[in-house]
């Protein structure tokens, strides 16, 4: 991997490369660059994930003509995809070199090391959402039981808002969740659970399941869980899963009674093209 | 266009953890948790993810100012320092140095620290001296 890197600075394929080298022992994120190959001695492919597409986007709209290559896992690829459908990164421009990793429910049959966090606590067993858990199983517990084990989990909530700023597809220039009129800022606790379903909600169309949110969370909440749950309704009801193409979600506004038949388990994509057209018609 | 990532420790706590500087043609523009620190283990608090932003905030303090006739001045740092040692050696000989407290700070280093309370002790005389990570 690193003489395909070398290779492409060589032949001006592109005129940076963003990968990862060790600095004093740690993997951080790195721009190699022509005039200074010898850099590339301390190449390394990870462990640790960074949001390197979002680096990329930033290098990108600094310099209009640069060429970038892009050392890019599974989650790196959909996020890409992603920012090309939102318009926010200039595909042509960027060159991935893809490496192996990582499963999940929308991608499967590669390995990641970010994988194997921590156990969960005693604690976490008995009152909140054990991470790494299928939905189906979570979604076994009553309803009420449910609603107070996330309730333990987005009570915990610092707002750091380290999940926004760590996320890949998290660009927006104003964040509803520093809108003055919904949230406090400033404040603590943070106001449970609607400021973690608004972000969820923002999350449908866009999330990738790279579960770096996830890794950020200095609580430990398991956000990759709820952002998979997202995803999973986006799936049924409107066949879209983030980061497969690079188009957007058309995002058909449900009514009072589709939301209804929703709530009550029924996703079908009639219902969705119903509402479409009540829209467009 | 140079853009590089710089492994610092967050300034703001006493915790010490490892952040990312990411610094775009000489300006620190944001920061991102470093992930193999120890300490931190990838994860921030909404400090550490803001670290970076006094750092070119036109507001911050580059000179020391001194107030004279109810306005701030800036002044040299020769000028600071002997005004600051002619004021705390009239409080002392006035008061008594029991009236001189030092509060230091989880921001400047361990050293530092160790200097001050060493300032503290022997050149003002007073056990007053405090600090903010002692929670």
């Amino acid at each position: 991997m690193r003489k395909t890197v070398q290779q492409w600075l060589e032949e001006g394929i592109v005129d940076l490369f963003l990968g990862y080298r060790a600095v004093e022992g740690h993997p951080i994120p790195w721009v190699f660059r022509k005039d200074a190959l010898h850099e590339l001695e301390a190449f390394r492919e990870g462990p640790y994930r960074y949001p390197l597409e979002k680096l990329a986007v930033e290098i990108l709209r600094e310099d209009p003509r640069v060429r970038l290559g892009l050392l890019a896992r599974s989650c790196t690829e959909r996020a890409v995809t992603v920012l090309q459908a939102l318009h926010a990164l200039d595909r042509e421009r960027l060159i991935l070199l893809q490496e192996p990793c990582c499963p999940s429910p929308l991608h499967r049959g590669v390995v990641c090391s970010s994988l194997a966090g921590p156990e969960n606590g005693s604690q976490k067993r008995r009152d909140g959402i054990p991470r790494g858990r299928p939905l189906e199983e979570l979604e076994t517990w009553e309803a009420d039981e449910r609603f107070s084990r996330w309730m333990h989990e987005l009570e915990k909530c610092l707002k750091c808002y380290g999940c926004r700023d760590v996320c890949p597809v998290c660009f927006c220039d104003q964040c509803t969740l520093q809108d003055p009129e919904l949230f406090e800022t400033g404040s603590l606790p943070a106001e449970a659970p609607h400021f973690h379903l608004v972000r969820a909600v923002h999350m449908a169309g866009r999330c990738v399941d790279c579960g770096l949110c996830e890794e950020a969370c200095p609580v430990d909440i398991p956000l990759r869980t709820l952002y998979r749950k997202v995803g999973a309704l986006v799936r049924d009801l409107y066949g879209y899963v983030p980061g497969h193409e690079p188009v957007p979600l058309l995002w058909g506004p449900l009514g009072d009674g589709e939301l209804e038949r929703l709530v009550a388990g029924e996703r079908s994509r009639e219902m969705v093209w119903e509402a479409v057209r009540r829209c467009s018609g | 266009m140079d853009y590089k990532l710089v492994p610092s420790v967050c300034p703001y706590c006493g915790t010490g953890c490892g952040i990312l500087y990411k610094v775009l043609n000489d300006r620190i523009t944001g920061v991102l948790p470093l992930k193999s620190h120890p300490v931190n283990e990838g994860k921030l608090c909404i400090k550490g993810w803001n670290a970076h932003a006094y750092v070119h905030h036109p507001l911050r303090l580059k000179a020391p100012l001194l107030k004279t006739e109810g306005r701030f001045h800036k002044v040299s740092w020769d000028r600071a320092i002997r005004t600051t040692a002619d004021r705390l050696g009239d409080i002392r000989e006035k008061h008594g140095p029991d009236a001189i407290g030092v509060l230091v700070s989880a921001k400047i280093t361990n050293e530092e620290n160790f200097l001050a309370q060493k300032f503290a002790r022997t050149a003002l005389g007073t056990n007053n001296i405090d600090h903010c990570a002692r929670l």
